[in-house]
């Protein structure tokens, strides 16, 4: 009997812990997902794609809209150009980031903050699909017909004080993401979701040219 | 004995230097004007801003939400164009603050309480009727609102047609001095800027499009 009850509230103090995400079932078979998306992430050289970004403050009942532009090249380059509300340009290459913001101009090194590393690292990554073998986050893999959900927990101190956790969805039709995630610990979040992607096209330099 | 003129010039030169640094001194002091400063105050009820800090020398920007709650209360919180929340502060309707969430590294008291004023100032906030008292000289008037240390100035001109700035100042000379640009009776102003003069620290708000509720 007294176990009967300890094993009640063990599931019950554990539910939040297997919540799974409407929709999605956990992945039975998350070696072959692994597999599958190493890959096909290894054949995807660029990314070409539009971006809206939604941010949902959750005490505040209100979104803040932005859209843009985005661009990715093996391996380290990433380019992201809001357009609205307002022109925002944003250029990660090789351990450099460089901001746009109206006529000011900022560059530094990803490498000067850890967290700046980190949160390159998270960009880079989900787009990439590296972001399985991201040692600042732990990775359970949910499925439906048409894509994956992969839910990063941080494990990095830091991090978790920043991130309650960052979501991606990958479709299953190319293993590239479609929607990404990020929800902070206050439980705001920030939802970026592709659009018109294009696979494989030659990038040129001049885009990810930091001036 | 002999050490009276030495200290008796330090003292005199501690005078001259009080003095000299009082910035106010020259007004003189007048009574309060009724319903003068009121009609400046701005109605932040949703908006949207889009925000430039400059700090020693570092540029950071984003967008700033400022929302009045059911409650009465007000909100504000800046977050960078990826998303991030760097803060998020509540202004109570009875002059009290609160921090909902701060990044770690934006977590300073000396930083928190520096924002606090700056935005009361602008909001204007913490303006005791029962204490407050004019400084004018020929063509302006200063708008006096002491508060817990030093004394918040509304700068208008001597008809009261026109902010034309806001002041944080010590008890001797201004340390921050804010704008409004195009700010209409009942709205909020189309831009807000903040600049401190003590050390490089600024902050300019421009208003963007309506927001979309949920």
């Amino acid at each position: 009997m007294i176990k009967t009850i300890a094993l009640v509230i063990f599931i019950l103090f554990n539910l939040p812990g297997i919540a799974q995400y409407t929709g999605y079932a956990l992945s039975n078979h998350p070696e072959t997902f692994r597999k599958s998306f190493a890959e096909a992430t290894a054949s995807t050289e660029s990314i070409q794609s539009g971006f809206s970004q939604e941010k949902t403050l959750t005490m505040l009942s209100e979104k803040m809209n932005s859209t843009g532009k985005f661009w990715y090249r093996k391996k380290d380059k990433l380019r992201m150009e809001y357009i609205q509300p307002y022109p925002y340009l944003m250029i990660l290459s090789s351990g450099k980031i460089f901001v746009k913001d109206g006529q000011k101009e900022n560059q530094f090194s990803a490498n000067s903050s850890k967290i700046f590393q980190q949160v390159n690292r998270i960009l880079i990554d989900c787009v990439s699909g590296n972001m399985l073998n991201n040692p600042d986050f732990q990775a359970r893999i949910f499925e439906n017909a048409g894509s994956f959900l992969i839910e990063f927990q941080p494990v990095a101190k830091n991090l978790k004080e920043l991130y309650k956790n960052i979501n991606i969805v990958i479709d299953k039709k190319d293993f590239t993401a479609i929607v990404v995630e990020m929800i902070e610990v206050s439980g705001d979040k920030t939802i970026i979701r592709f659009q018109n992607k294009v696979l494989n096209a030659p990038i040129p330099d001049s885009v990810f040219n930091i001036p | 004995m002999r050490q009276f003129p030495t200290r008796f010039l330090i003292f005199l030169s501690l005078f001259i230097l009080n003095i000299s640094c009082n910035q106010y001194r020259h007004l003189k002091r007048t009574p309060p004007e009724e319903n003068c400063i009121e009609k400046f105050k701005p109605a932040f009820l949703l908006e949207e801003y889009k925000i430039s800090v400059d700090v020693v020398g570092k540029h950071i920007s984003g967008l700033l939400l400022i929302k009045y709650m059911p409650d009465s209360s007000t909100r504000i919180v800046f977050t960078n164009e990826m998303g991030f929340s760097f803060f998020d502060f509540g202004f109570s309707q009875d002059d009290g603050f609160a921090v909902y969430q701060i990044v770690p590294q934006m977590n300073k008291p000396a930083l928190i309480k520096t924002l606090r004023k700056d935005f009361e100032l602008v909001m204007f906030r913490n303006m005791d009727r029962n204490k407050t008292y004019n400084l004018t000289d020929s063509s302006i008037v200063y708008h006096a609102y002491p508060q817990v240390k030093g004394v918040n100035y509304y700068i208008t001109d001597e008809q009261c047609s026109r902010l034309i700035k806001m002041q944080r100042s010590s008890d001797k000379k201004p340390i921050m001095e804010a704008l409004f640009y195009d700010n209409f009776p009942g709205k909020s102003p189309d831009s807000i800027s903040i600049r401190h003069l003590n050390f490089k620290f600024s902050i300019y708000l421009k208003k963007l499009v309506p927001l979309a509720s949920q």
